[in-house]
């Protein structure tokens, strides 16, 4: 804790206190989050892992702004979260990539508001497509691209304007193993060269694992945070680890199996009905 | 317990996507390039020839008809009357001079209509104020067909060009001003907040996401506006002019020659056939990125 | 649109909204009124909302009020029966048998880009300038959305719901009854709305052009020839109202025909 505080002023540190979220669903409230409170230091690799409709998705979708409805304080910097801003950039979901755009001009999007000039923006946006691997898609329309590819084309979108703050929706999900630990391995190296500070969503427990130096495990109804656990920089394969499935870190280490065991078991509490709990 | 450790879903093919970009810099899109067998050459040839055996088969009978007596001349003229008054009208300059009237009108009436239509409709859209307050003065007035308002129009302004360009802009107006307002409501939220993430202003927002993903309801808008107005057109000829393909017809009907007033009707449905033509092409360009692919 | 955002919209506001859009309406048949009244615009050419409806008054009680709409109202359902019918029935045909799409298609999307107001003066050789020329006209104009969509609809079964009719070995009959219908039903409804319309832009036009016997049109047609504003008006009003009642009830009727489409 003291670490966080004493890195508040430097920039994307996120704090989260109080946090909650009610949806009407046709007449009657539902809380989608209750009492949410995290803190993410600037640099800092938060993965989220939850079951399905935990909120999760709603979490992000209120750091970044696009919620303007909630109790409690969403802090970035010290400052209120009142709208969507270019310090904060999201991956959805789903792509959302613009139909009538090719995919260098929807990478191109994400510099619409940003101060370079046209030749950078060009450089960067070539730049951008060639990190996830489209160098050669770069005219080629979102109908054109598979799941996946279109998914890739939404982190460059997301990159390229350097965010403070990197919020990812499980940005992998649609991806094959190869190009799955290629772009994490990528996404590590930018997040950390950069100082960005990234929240990332995932079903994927050893992805949550590799990628974050912390995991925050969900439960659902209401959604709310079950517990924190520290994952710290894994170590890597001794030869350093060709990027095989999972980053080439090692499996088998004793360290990182107990790790997912105690993921996986928080995991599962949320969801065996425990009667005892439900009366409380 | 759950699926949750090692739920990856199936790779869509791992080999398809690296393949894909360890390609050659060009996009390797499965495009049939096989040569077509002779019979899919042949096959449009074969509809085009089922296609003309109907219209054919009608002419046959009609000019037996014709031949035989079936129906005086007066009914139904021969197909060769009506050729050669077609003939005759375009070659001695009567059949352009009055559609070329026909056209400018249509056209002079679409461009006034539409315009107004689309600006009314991107208002109505964008602006759940102008919306509220025009909605329902708009859908009062769009309730009348255009034709209820030449009466009315013929008192106000008489029969000029005037009453032609009001009724033919009227006509386009209103399928114009819905659709675009239609489109515009129904752009998706979720790219809508792609641009809010993305820090669009206003105007990227209407120039990024509202327009381009209205730009297909606007279109169906414009050729039903296109259509409409044509068929008003027609209908003011019919009532109150002294030139125009209308005014072709009327004029045949009252010599009782319904050869000039068939000859009228076909070079009517060429016109609109035309007109519907050239936007769809128009409309195809615009939507690449929605055939791209496909 | 996936989950609505209930909260966004209380339903407290929206009665004040609505009435925000009559606003213009009034503003509008004020100003009219007064312009009127004041003589700031000839009374001849803008009569006095009163005056139209003491006209409205006056034709009601003479009793030719109700026998014009009542006459045109006729016109309007015995062409749309007629056309909507004619209309199904082809654009099963078209959309069903293979051939007749071949054959016949083509023909039919060549001709339905006539205007349809362009047949008026064929018609009127054909079948004089009486009821049955209205009402043939009417049906015209009916026939071709109808037979459009229903032919679209027809052609459009989808295929992975008729793969399911084949593994169950359904029959002709069986698919087109449990299949291919259902699954056309909104496109010919939506014709049949497009129709509804069509006609009622028809029956104007056919009594303009055909100015005998009664009729709103004949109505109005009476009323500029004598300069009657306040006769011409009230047509207008009438025809906005019934195509108004018109669409509101094919509206309704579609959306309770389709019900299970939003279920
Ligand atoms: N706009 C909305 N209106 C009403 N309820 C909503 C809305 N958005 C989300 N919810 C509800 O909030 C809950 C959390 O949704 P959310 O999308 O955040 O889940 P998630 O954890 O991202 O799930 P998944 O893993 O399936 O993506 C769900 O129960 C959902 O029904
Ligand atoms: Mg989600």
């Amino acid at each position: 804790m003291a670490d966080i505080i004493h890195h508040a002023a430097a920039r994307g540190a996120l704090e989260i206190r109080g946090l909650t979220k009610r949806y009407r669903v046709s007449g009657t409230p539902f809380t989608a989050l209750q009492d949410i409170g995290l803190s993410v230091a600037p640099g800092e690799f938060v993965s989220i892992v939850g079951a399905s409709g935990c909120g999760k998705s709603t979490l992000l979708r209120l750091i970044v702004g696009l919620e303007r409805q909630f109790d409690g304080e969403i802090l970035l910097d010290g400052r209120p979260v009142a709208r969507p801003g270019l310090d904060r950039a999201i991956v959805f979901q789903e792509h959302r990539l613009f139909p009538w755009l090719t995919a260098e001009e929807n990478v191109a999007l994400g510099l619409l508001k940003s101060a370079h000039p046209t030749a950078d923006k060009r450089r960067l946006v070539r730049e951008h497509l060639e990190l996830v691997g489209l160098g050669a898609f770069a005219k080629a329309y979102p109908s054109q691209l598979s799941g996946g590819m279109s998914q890739r084309v939404a982190i460059a979108r997301a990159l390229v304007a350097r965010p403070r703050i990197l919020l990812l929706d499980e940005p992998f999900g649609a991806l094959d193993a190869l190009t799955r630990s290629h772009l994490q391995a990528e996404l590590l190296r930018i997040v950390r060269a950069e100082g960005i500070t990234a929240i990332l969503v995932t079903h994927d427990v050893e992805e949550a694992l590799y990628l974050g130096d912390r995991v925050v495990v969900m439960h659902p109804r209401p959604g709310r945070i079950a517990s924190v656990i520290p994952a710290g920089r894994l170590p890597l394969t001794e030869d350093g680890g060709p990027p095989g499935p999972g980053l080439g870190h090692d499996r088998a280490d004793p360290a990182f199996v107990r790790l997912r065991e105690a993921v996986l078991a928080e995991l599962g509490a949320g969801h065996a009905p425990p009667p005892v709990r439900h009366a409380a | 317990m759950t699926n949750l450790e090692l739920s990856r879903v199936a790779p869509e093919s791992a080999l398809h996507e690296s393949a894909l970009i360890a390609g050659n810099g060009r996009l390797d899109l499965p495009v049939e390039i096989d040569p077509k067998p002779l019979g899919a050459l042949l096959r449009p040839a074969l509809y085009a020839l089922e296609a003309l055996a109907f219209p054919l088969a009608l002419l046959g009978l009609w000019t037996l008809s014709s031949r035989l007596g079936w129906l005086p001349a007066q009914i139904l003229p021969a197909p060769d009357q009506v050729a050669a008054t077609l003939a005759e009208l375009a070659g001695n300059g009567d059949l352009w001079f009055h559609t070329s009237i026909s056209l400018l009108r249509v056209v002079q009436g679409f461009a006034l209509g539409g315009t107004l239509g689309l600006l009314l409709g991107i208002a109505m859209g964008l602006s759940p104020r102008v919306r509220r307050s025009v909605e329902p003065l708009f859908t009062a007035l769009a309730q009348v067909p255009p034709l209820g308002w030449i009466p009315v129009l013929m008192l106000l302004v008489g029969i000029d060009e005037g009453l032609k360009l009001l009724i033919i802009a009227k006509a386009a107006l209103i399928p114009v001003a819905l659709n675009t307002h239609k489109g515009i409501r129904n752009v998706p939220d979720s790219l809508r907040e792609v641009g809010a993430v993305l820090a669009f202003d206003r105007w990227a927002t209407l120039t990024r996401i509202v327009l381009p993903a209205a730009v297909p309801s606007i279109f169906t808008g414009v050729r039903y506006g296109l259509t409409s107005a044509w068929l008003a057109l027609v209908a003011v000829e019919l009532l109150a002019s002294s030139e125009g393909l209308g005014y072709l017809m009327v004029w045949g009907r009252q010599l009782f020659q319904l050869d000039m007033v068939i000859a009228a009707m076909l070079v009517v449905g060429l016109v609109g056939f035309a007109l519907d033509w050239t936007l769809s092409r128009v409309e195809r360009r615009l939507q690449r990125w929605e055939l791209a692919g496909s | 649109m996936s989950t609505p955002d209930l909260a966004i919209a209380p339903s407290s506001r929206r009665l004040p909204a609505h009435l925000n859009g009559l606003v213009p309406v009034l503003v509008l048949l004020a100003g009219w009124e007064i312009a009127s009244r004041s003589g700031l615009v000839d009374p001849k050419l803008l009569p006095s909302l009163l005056a139209v409806a003491g006209r409205a008054g006056r034709e009601l009680v003479e009793g030719r009020l109700a026998v014009d709409v009542a006459a045109s109202l006729a016109r309007d359902i015995a062409g749309f029966a007629i056309g909507s019918l004619a209309g199904i029935v082809a654009g099963l045909a078209l959309g069903l048998s293979r051939p007749a799409d071949r054959l016949i298609g083509p023909s039919f999307n060549a001709v339905k880009q006539i205007a349809i107001f362009a047949w008026i003066p064929l018609i009127s050789v054909w079948f004089g300038v009486g009821e049955a020329a209205k009402v043939a006209f009417i049906a015209l104009a009916a026939f071709t959305p109808v037979a459009v969509n229903t032919w679209e609809g027809a052609r459009a079964a989808p295929p992975k719901l008729m793969e399911v009719a084949r593994v169950l070995e359904f029959g002709r009959w069986r698919s087109l009854r449990l299949v291919i219908l259902p699954a056309a039903l909104p496109a010919i409804f939506a014709g049949l709305h497009l129709g509804l319309i069509n006609a009622w832009l028809a029956t104007v036009g056919a009594e303009y052009f055909m100015t005998v016997g009664p009729g709103i049109g004949g109505l109005m047609t009476e009323g500029r020839e004598h300069f009657h504003m306040d006769l011409v008006l009230l047509g207008v009003l009438l025809l906005g109202l019934i195509g108004l009642a018109l669409n509101t009830l094919a509206t309704r009727l579609e959306a309770r025909a389709l019900r299970w489409r939003h279920r």
